[in-house]
């Protein structure tokens, strides 16, 4: 899922400061798991906000909701009442779902209320890790299923480094070192002999390097 | 001045803290307290309290039961550390710091309530005082 967090009350109050009515929007999807801009947020946020409005007398006057996914269009159209009464969204989605906010209600100011973080999992309760960076293209095949781009701090891909300390990253003690996970892993289903080659370096094409990243599928668009 | 108490019902009587506070004088006069029972302190969430702020409360104590003394094992540790939560995000808004105290209830501490009330309506005049400024 993606992971995110609230930005500062003091943020989103610079945010919105001059505007009155205000739509805090949650999403029930990935967000609402990381406990950062579901239903549940959604009242959080909004009753903070509306003691730093009184607490700095800014008169804000503030309509909670929360819609099932803000990145798809089919659920958006249900939030179209409540953008329409408010001056402003403040969007308690990931980046994609303000940017679908947004780009549906193009005459209406959309502001992120979260600074999304990464692709991850829950760990423990209350710990998120990240697992992904959607890097597009996949390397966990040759490495257990463990991602050194992600799990490893230096990124390697012919790995270790030599500066973990009993199985700790050295660049983050307060997390196991990748590459010793990898190579557990890889001994536990029988597959060491893939540290035996040496992977050329990534192609990272498929990332960020060409701008704006889209997939089409020819066979679903008619 | 308007204060919220939550309290655990396993670990105080809702007579006895009614009695406690009206002893203390605290129960009427210039000062409103609230009194809110819980099955546990466990079940109050951020929303809960910051709730009481927003439907103008200066300060809310939350009574929990001692260490290791909660039915539920870890309703007190929790409902702690959501208190530090609320403390904290209160101090963002601009309403200050120390308007959430958490009290761990002491059988043997009898006025620790009121020393808790106490301090609480000193760090509510503190920061009235300092955003006066």
């Amino acid at each position: 899922m993606i992971v995110a967090e609230r930005k500062t009350i003091p943020e989103l109050v610079d945010i919105l400061e001059g505007h009155k009515k205000i739509l805090v929007l949650g999403c029930g999807t990935c967000v609402t798991v990381c406990l950062a801009g579901g239903e549940r947020e959604v009242s959080i946020i909004s009753s903070a906000l509306r003691i730093a409005s009184r607490a700095k007398n800014l008169s804000f006057e503030i309509e909670e909701l929360t819609i099932e996914r803000q990145c798809d269009n089919v659920f958006i159209e249900e939030a179209a009442k409540a953008v329409e009464r408010n001056d402003v969204v403040l969007s308690l989605g990931c980046g994609a779902g303000v940017q679908a906010i947004a780009e549906r209600y193009p005459a209406k100011p959309v502001y992120a209320g979260l600074n999304t973080s990464f692709i991850g999992i829950l760990e423990e309760r209350g710990i998120w890790a990240e697992k992904c960076a959607a890097c597009g293209a996949c390397v966990l095949d040759q490495y257990g299923g463990i991602c050194p781009v992600t799990r490893c701090a230096k990124h390697m891909l012919n790995g270790p480094c030599g500066g973990s300390r009993e199985d700790r990253c050295e660049v983050r003690p307060d997390r196991p070192c990748g590459w010793q996970l990898i190579y557990q892993r890889l001994k536990s289903i029988g597959q060491l002999d893939r540290l035996k080659r040496i992977v050329p370096p990534k192609n990272w094409a498929p990332s960020l390097g060409g701008g704006c990243r889209v997939i089409v599928r020819e066979d679903h668009r008619i | 001045m308007k204060i919220h108490i939550f309290y655990c019902s396993n670990c105080l009587d809702t007579d006895l803290l009614r009695k406690q506070i009206e002893i203390n004088g605290n129960g009427q006069g210039d000062h409103q307290i609230q009194t809110v029972s819980l099955p546990c302190s466990g079940k109050v969430n951020l929303l809960y309290l910051l709730k009481a702020f927003e439907k103008g409360s200066d300060g809310v104590l939350l009574v929990t039961c001692g260490q290791d003394e909660c039915k539920f094992l870890e309703g007190n540790l929790r409902a702690r550390k959501r208190a530090m939560a609320v403390d904290s995000m209160l101090e963002e808004t601009g309403l200050g710091k120390g308007r959430m105290i958490v009290v761990r209830k002491n059988e043997e501490d009898v006025g620790q309530i009121k020393a808790a009330i106490e301090k609480l309506k000193d760090n509510i005049l503190q920061d009235t005082e300092r955003s006066q400024e």
